[in-house]
Parts: C-alpha cells; structure tokens; sequence
C-alpha cells in the first residue's frame, strides 16, 4: 500500500480539526503571550497550521495547487521572520528587552 | 503590467542608488518613473497603447490585465509619485527607502490585478513586508519602533487569519482562482465528508477578517492610530492611501466573486461597516494630535468603503475609483501641510496650524479645500465620491446610508478644529511652506473634480 493510500485512509476532516487546532493554539499564543520571540513561534505555528490543511486538501483532491502555494507560505514566511526579528534587534537596541509591553507608548 | 514593469526596475534601480550620494537627483528620478507608470497605464486602459507582448509572459490564470485595472494601476502610481515629490524635504532617509517604498507599490499592484489567490496572498506580502521597515525608519525614535513592531506583529498575524481562510476556500470550492472559485463548489468530493458550505463560508469569514485588519476597519483596527502615529510622515501617507485603496480593491474582487452567496457575508459586513464609521469619526473627535485625528478619518473612510462592498456588482467599479482618488489625493494635501507645519513648530498638535491663514493665506486655502474634500462639502472631490456611492448604496442598504450621512455630519466637528486653529487663532512663529505650485495643483485637482465629475469620469472610464 503506498503511502499516498494510508493518508487517505484518513478522513479529511480529521484535518481539518488538527489545524483548526493547531492554529488556535498559535493564535491564543500572539494574544496572550509577552514576549515578542514567543510571538513569532505562534505565527509560525499559525502558518505551518495553514500549511498542513493545504497539504491536505491537496492531496485529497488530487490537485497541485495547493501544494504549490505551501512553498510560498514558505518563502513569505521566511522573509517575514528576518524582517520582524531584524525589527526586534532594532527594538532591543533601544529598550533592551524583548517584550511587548513596550508597545504600549503611544496613546491618544 | 506596464506599471508593474516600470516600478520595479526603477526600484531595483534605487536600491543600488544608494552607494551614490545625490539623493535628490533619485528622488526625482522615483518620481519621474512613477509617472510614467501611470501615464503608461492610463494610456493602456484606453487602448493607446499595448504592451501585449509584456502581457503575455503572466499566465491568464494568475493576473489579469484590464481596464479596470489599468486604471487602478495609474491611480496607484500616480498618488504614490505625489507622497514622494510632496515628502522630498524632509527626512532624508536615503534612495533605498524611496526602492522600497516603490516594492510595496509593486505589491499594490498585485493585489488590483489578482485573478489567483496566491498572487493576492504574495500581493498583500510584499505591499507589507516593505512597510515594516518603513514604518521603523526612524531608527532612534522609539514611537517609530513601537510603530514597526506593532505593524509587523498585526500583520503578520492578519496574514496567518488571511491564510486559514484562503485554504478553507481552497477545500470548499476546490480552486485557487477567482474564475473556477465563483463558477462551481465542487462537489465532487463532497460525499466523503467535506463539510462545504462550512468551508466556504469559514474561508470568506476569514479572509474577510485578514484583509479588515488591512484596510483597518472596526473592530480590528486598533493598530492603525499608533502605528500612523509613530511612523515617519511619508509612511503614514502611503499607508493611509495606497494600502487602502489597494486592499479595498483586492476586497472587492474576493467577495464579487461570491456574489452568488451575497446572504451570507452581507449582513455582518453591513454591521462592521456602520461601526466602522460610527467609531472613526466618534474617536477622531477627542484626539488632540493631527496625525492620530486623520488616521482615525482614514478609519471612517474605511467604513464607507465597506459600504461599496456591499453595492459592487462589477459594472460600479468607478464609485471605488472616484472614491478612493478624492479621498488620497485630499489626504496626500492634508498630511504634507501638517507636515510641514510639523517640521517648523516640532508639534504635531492642532497648533502647528495656528496663523497660517495670516501669514500663508493661499496654504490656508488650500487647506480648506483639502479639509472640506475629506469631510464631502459641495464643490469638492470628496463630496462627488459620497454622493455617488451613497445614492448607489441607498437601494441596498438604506440604514448603513443613514449611518453615513450621521458619521459625515460628525467629522465636521473635527474638520472644524483644522479651521479654527488656522483662521481664528494666533501664533507668533514663523511659517514658511515650500512646494506650493504642488498644493495648489493638488487643490485645483480637487476642485475639478468637485465641480465637473463627469467630464472626468468620462475621460477616464
């Protein structure tokens, strides 16, 4: 039996809910979580979440697409981390700490 | 196509400009591009000119190029050579910034001209990705910090929103793009367990909520004053306009294609709206800052915006155009005579403005102008925009009209505040505005505009 037969054995909404859960989890994590380092693993985790269903949904129904635009969450999300951490280094420059209580110095 | 040509070569250009000195020389050169970019694309939308060639090495699939979104295209580009002619003086952050802000222009440009959600995904991306850094152009400034940071984590996060919602759709309809997604739900797949209507509608939910956080539309915009804020001015100007009308177009081409299943996102997108608009002009009365003042105004004209969502049935695309036109061309008049009131007080309350009508009578003019196009008085751009859109949207949705109207009649109050403390109160400072020949053609644009919208709707449709 090949392995593509083993995932389909698989019922696709069983899918659906691990990365409904998993993004939950990334999502409960940006907004209750201090610490900006922390925050990008929650993203991280919410996009690797998105990924996982598009893997699914893809080779559920046969059809590439889906597989193809997981490598450009990818690359995005990749270009994505260097930009925010090169952000929090600029961050950390000037408050010397990585949390994001800091932002909370503009107020109306 | 063509915009999107010029801009990024010329981007490309400016990002290895910087190893020279004359940055003035490149400003200019950005500038000069930008405006072949939107002369070459308003000539394309009214076939002057064809690029056919240029056209075809992009899939049919994947972007489309019409007139619609050539227009868009000029639009873009046009409002973005001002920001950069306008902001020139100050801040001089050097030639790759000016590269960067013409990627973000690219990624604009992806997102009015998408006809496959991954080009629409990596159109809000690389409009994005560059504005993070920009907003912390101020390295020192530590509001500009703030203001990266918190724009950077939003977007990030909206994205990741964006993202579970692309692929719900995905599953639900079984396509990527906008053509295959409108036609069929397929259902072929449909016995062994998907839950379909579930998905599609998760997915519209979703990637509603992603592009909301965009536009910065009650309730997810609670990033957008303290990142306006905190961001340098020409930033701030580029976010408020082009990142705007972009998302709004890109909105408005997601959810045309399920226009089919209007019911269904409607209702809930009519609540938003009317909050939107509610909420902007409600919060934009207590601020004491300009800046956070007109990013909450940006915030209202978020709000009727949504209101074009709900009336867009793809033959109106012009109300959008017109719209989202008056209100950046009002805004880019705005923000750069704050801007430069700001360089000389190093205040960014209403009293930088103080005297202005003394001592500059024709800035405080065209101020007035701007001022009253932002808030829709007659004889201005900006009243054109709102009467066509709600005279368009009263068939549909009636209430969110009246919602409207109430929210314009309170921007006056803050709208005010502009004139009360340029006409009616003192100052002893002195104020010198460069760029003036750039203000008045801003504010005879304006006036145009305002007074004979069709002869200029119907050059340009």
């Amino acid at each position: 039996m090949s392995l593509l037969n083993i995932f389909n054995q698989v019922e696709i909404s069983h899918y659906i809910y691990l990365s409904t859960v998993l993004f939950a989890i990334g999502l409960f994590g940006v907004l209750f979580r201090r610490n900006a380092i922390i925050l990008l693993m929650c993203i991280e985790l919410m996009l690797n979440a998105v990924n996982l269903l598009f893997t699914a949904f893809s080779t559920y129904m046969g059809d590439s697409d889906g597989q193809i635009f997981v490598f450009f969450i990818m690359v995005v999300a990749a270009a994505e981390a260097a930009v925010g951490l090169a952000i929090l280094v600029l961050v950390y420059r000037n408050t010397r700490k990585t949390d994001v209580s800091f932002l909370d110095q503009l107020k109306g | 196509m063509i915009a999107l040509f010029v801009t990024f070569f010329s981007a490309v250009i400016l990002l290895f400009a910087g190893l020279n000195k004359k940055e003035s020389a490149f400003s200019l050169f950005a500038v000069v591009s930008l405006f072949v970019s939107a002369a070459l694309s308003f000539a394309c939308a009214n076939q002057m000119v064809s690029f056919g060639m240029l056209e075809s090495w992009v899939p049919a699939n994947m972007m489309s190029f019409g007139k619609e979104q050539h227009l868009f295209a000029a639009l873009l580009a046009f409002i973005t050579g001002f920001v950069i002619l306008m902001f020139r003086e100050n801040e001089n952050l050097g030639t790759d910034q000016l590269g960067l802000m013409m990627f973000s222009l690219c990624g604009a440009y992806m997102m009015v001209s998408y006809e496959h959600l991954v080009m629409l995904f990596l159109g809000i991306e690389v409009l994005s990705i560059p504005l993070f850094v920009l907003a912390g152009a101020n390295k020192q400034n530590l509001a500009s910090n703030e203001a990266s940071l918190k724009y950077f984590l939003m977007g990030a996060f909206s994205t990741g929103i964006f993202l579970l919602g692309t692929a719900f759709i995905y599953g639900g309809t079984g396509s990527l793009e906008l053509e295959m997604m409108g036609i069929k739900p397929s259902f072929m797949h449909a016995m062994k367990g998907m839950p379909i209507p579930v998905l599609i509608n998760a997915g519209i939910i979703l990637m509603s909520v992603g592009l909301l956080f965009k536009v910065a539309a009650a309730p997810f915009h609670f990033w957008a004053p303290d990142v306006y804020e905190g961001s340098p001015n020409r930033t701030t100007v580029f976010m408020a306009t082009i990142v705007k009308v972009a998302a709004f177009v890109a909105f408005y081409r997601l959810l045309n294609t399920f226009g089919g299943i209007k019911d269904s996102w409607a209702s809930w997108l009519t609540v938003l709206g009317g909050m939107t608009i509610l909420w902007g002009n409600l919060a934009a009365l207590g601020q004491k800052s300009v800046k956070r003042t007109l990013a909450f105004s940006s915030i209202a004209h978020a709000g009727y915006l949504v209101m074009f969502l709900l009336i867009a049935d793809g033959t109106n695309t012009w109300i959008l155009w017109f719209y989202g036109f008056s209100y950046a061309i009002a805004s880019v008049l705005v923000f750069s005579i704050a801007n430069q009131a700001y360089q000389q007080t190093g205040d960014f309350s209403f009293d930088a403005f103080n005297g202005i009508a003394k001592k500059c009578p024709i800035v405080a003019v065209v101020l007035v102008i701007g001022v009253l196009s932002m808030a829709g008085i007659p004889i201005s751009a900006g009243f054109n925009a709102k009467f066509y859109l709600f005279s368009f949207a009263w068939q549909h949705t009636p209430w969110l009209v009246g919602i409207g109207l109430l929210g314009s009649a309170i921007s006056v109050g803050y709208y005010f505040k502009f004139f009360k403390h340029a006409f009616l109160k003192e100052s002893n400072n002195e104020m010198q505005f460069v760029d003036r020949g750039l203000l008045i053609s801003l504010a005879l644009i304006i006036v145009a505009l305002g007074a004979m919208p069709w002869a200029i709707l119907n050059l340009v449709f």
